[in-house]
């Protein structure tokens, strides 16, 4: 009996580790299904796997696959990192300072509506069609998820715990550091988790315009020149990195607030 | 020995609150008491009376809207390191750990961290947490996390501690033997404590003192000194069925 129910526990552990591939699994089959029939036009798998041979042999404008990955990668990070600094501040004043929140709020309202991507005549026009337009875009980007978290995790801040802050003596700065900063925290990462998702589609536009590196110029010039194979690589990639980057934060997320892991648990 | 019968006076306090149709609402009306050094004062009163509101203006966390709170014969503005405070709402902070949590008051005087670990552990005992300094707190249960708030204010070392119905949110059983722990508690460490609960039970349980309010607008109704009943209380003897008898008749129902 005991053997028994050790044995399903073990085929029971190995089925829930086998689950997450079912489904994509299911979209392989299917993708194979749709491909394969001859009038399709959309390459199959193992297509997709011959142009990634092809494209290590054969670099596209000198730069290897990882190096068009990581050109995206830093600009993401790079912009998440500059929104981070000057959005998680502002956020916790704007949240925090009534004077502060008066006069900028009704600001921050009126540019929070533009999408990222109308920003681009101006960011091209003050920084040129380089690196740093494109570090400024995600920058934009990403700032207004970072500010409106922050902002909205600080106003959730129960008084309770302001109210023990003050009479255990804390000054009007460790209230901010000791109370808001770690009561907003899982708030702050879900900004930042957000800023990164439309971190990604803001420099995939910004390369389709104007670059030589990145995995959006990998789209566009596949496009270009109809090849669709290089394309859906490239779509591959960026699903795969962006999971790998959630997952990171995830991670980063636990470390930081063990507390909250915890009563998941 | 004027300053030991003194240790806290409440002169005349009101309270006047702004409520949402613009018109005034009175919630304190003229109350004053004085409360003596390392006495068990416990104020009692029908929900939602005021208690409360009372307790917070003592700490400092409210202003009265007039009257003035005197501690040690001096008038008291605001905010006071000689006040600590146990909330009923808990109030402890998540992402600290138990001995972090108590240990508060001293991280934000600038209290080096073995240092404050080692002072507060003498409270960690005393509240009985040996062995849950590493915990935090969604692994405590209710008592536990109780014990956390009261280790709490004593580590600041106050002489006035305000526990606002610290127990209200306590199962049966835990509340008795909590109402046991901060006797001794108190006892061990001897402090001017006021305690408020709207539970005469418990109120005739602790006091050396009690002190009956009236329903919103608050206003001291009786005072009963309990300071010859002796100690620990029987919930079943004849006194304590007396007294409690006798404070049930003069409480005013509330219907919420």
């Amino acid at each position: 009996m005991e053997v028994c129910t050790k044995m399903t526990k073990k085929t029971k552990n190995i089925i829930v580790n086998l689950l997450p591939f079912i489904s994509i699994g299911l979209f392989i089959g299917f993708w194979f299904l749709v491909a394969g029939k001859p009038s399709s036009i959309i390459p199959t798998p193992y297509e997709v796997y011959l142009r990634v041979v092809k494209l290590i042999e054969k670099p596209i404008s000198h730069t290897s696959i990882w190096g068009h990955v990581w050109a995206s990668t830093k600009r993401v990070l790079f912009g998440l990192l500059l929104a981070c600094f000057f959005g998680i501040p502002f956020g916790l004043l704007v949240g925090w300072n009534k004077k502060f929140r008066r006069v900028f709020k009704p600001l921050f309202e009126l540019i929070r509506p533009i999408p990222a991507l109308a920003w681009i005549p101006l960011l091209t026009l003050w920084f040129g069609i380089g690196e740093s337009s494109k570090i400024a875009l995600v920058f934009v980007g990403c700032l207004m998820p970072v500010v409106v978290n922050t902002y909205s995790g600080v106003s959730l801040i129960p008084k309770l715990n302001v109210d023990v802050a003050k009479i255990y003596g804390a000054s009007n700065s460790q209230i901010i550091t000791d109370i808001v900063l770690p009561s907003s925290l899982s708030a702050i990462m879900a900004g930042i988790s957000t800023a990164m998702g439309t971190g990604w589609i803001v420099v995939l536009a910004a390369e389709m315009i104007s670059a030589y590196q990145g995995l959006g110029f990998l789209i566009i010039r596949g496009s270009n020149v109809s090849d669709l194979a290089l394309v859906i690589f490239a779509m591959l990639l960026i699903g795969l990195i962006g999971s790998v980057l959630s997952s990171l934060l995830r991670f980063l997320e636990r470390k930081l607030c063990p507390w909250k892991v915890e009563i998941k648990n | 020995m004027e300053s030991r019968d003194k240790k806290l006076e409440i002169k005349n306090i009101c309270k006047i609150f702004l409520n949402k149709n613009n018109g005034y609402e009175t919630a304190i009306e003229d109350v004053s008491f004085k409360v003596k050094e390392n006495e068990f004062l416990v104020l009692l009163g029908p929900g939602e009376c005021g208690k409360t509101v009372l307790l917070n203006i003592i700490s400092g966390l409210l202003k009265q809207t007039s009257g003035e709170i005197y501690i040690d014969g001096k008038l008291s503005k605001g905010l006071n390191s000689e006040i600590g405070f146990v909330f009923q709402k808990l109030g402890i902070l998540p992402w600290l750990t138990v001995r972090d949590n108590i240990a508060i008051s001293q991280k934000f005087a600038g209290v080096k961290k073995t240092e404050r670990y080692e002072k507060c552990q003498k409270y960690i005992d005393l509240v009985g947490l040996k062995g849950f300094e590493k915990y935090y707190p969604h692994q405590l249960s209710g008592g536990m996390k109780q014990r956390v708030g009261i280790a709490r204010a004593y580590a600041g070392n106050p002489d006035i501690l305000l526990l606002d119905e610290p127990f209200g949110k306590l199962d049966a059983q835990t509340r008795y033997s909590m109402q046991d722990e901060i006797l001794r508690i108190w006892n061990e460490n001897k402090k001017t404590v006021i305690f408020v609960t709207n539970n005469i039970e418990e109120a005739v349980f602790l006091a050396d003192r009690i002190i009956l309010f009236s329903k919103q607008p608050m206003s001291v109704k009786e005072n009963y000194d309990l300071k010859e009943m002796k100690r620990p209380r029987d919930y079943t003897s004849e006194d304590f069925l007396k007294i409690r008898k006798e404070i049930s008749d003069r409480t005013d129902l509330v219907i919420e």
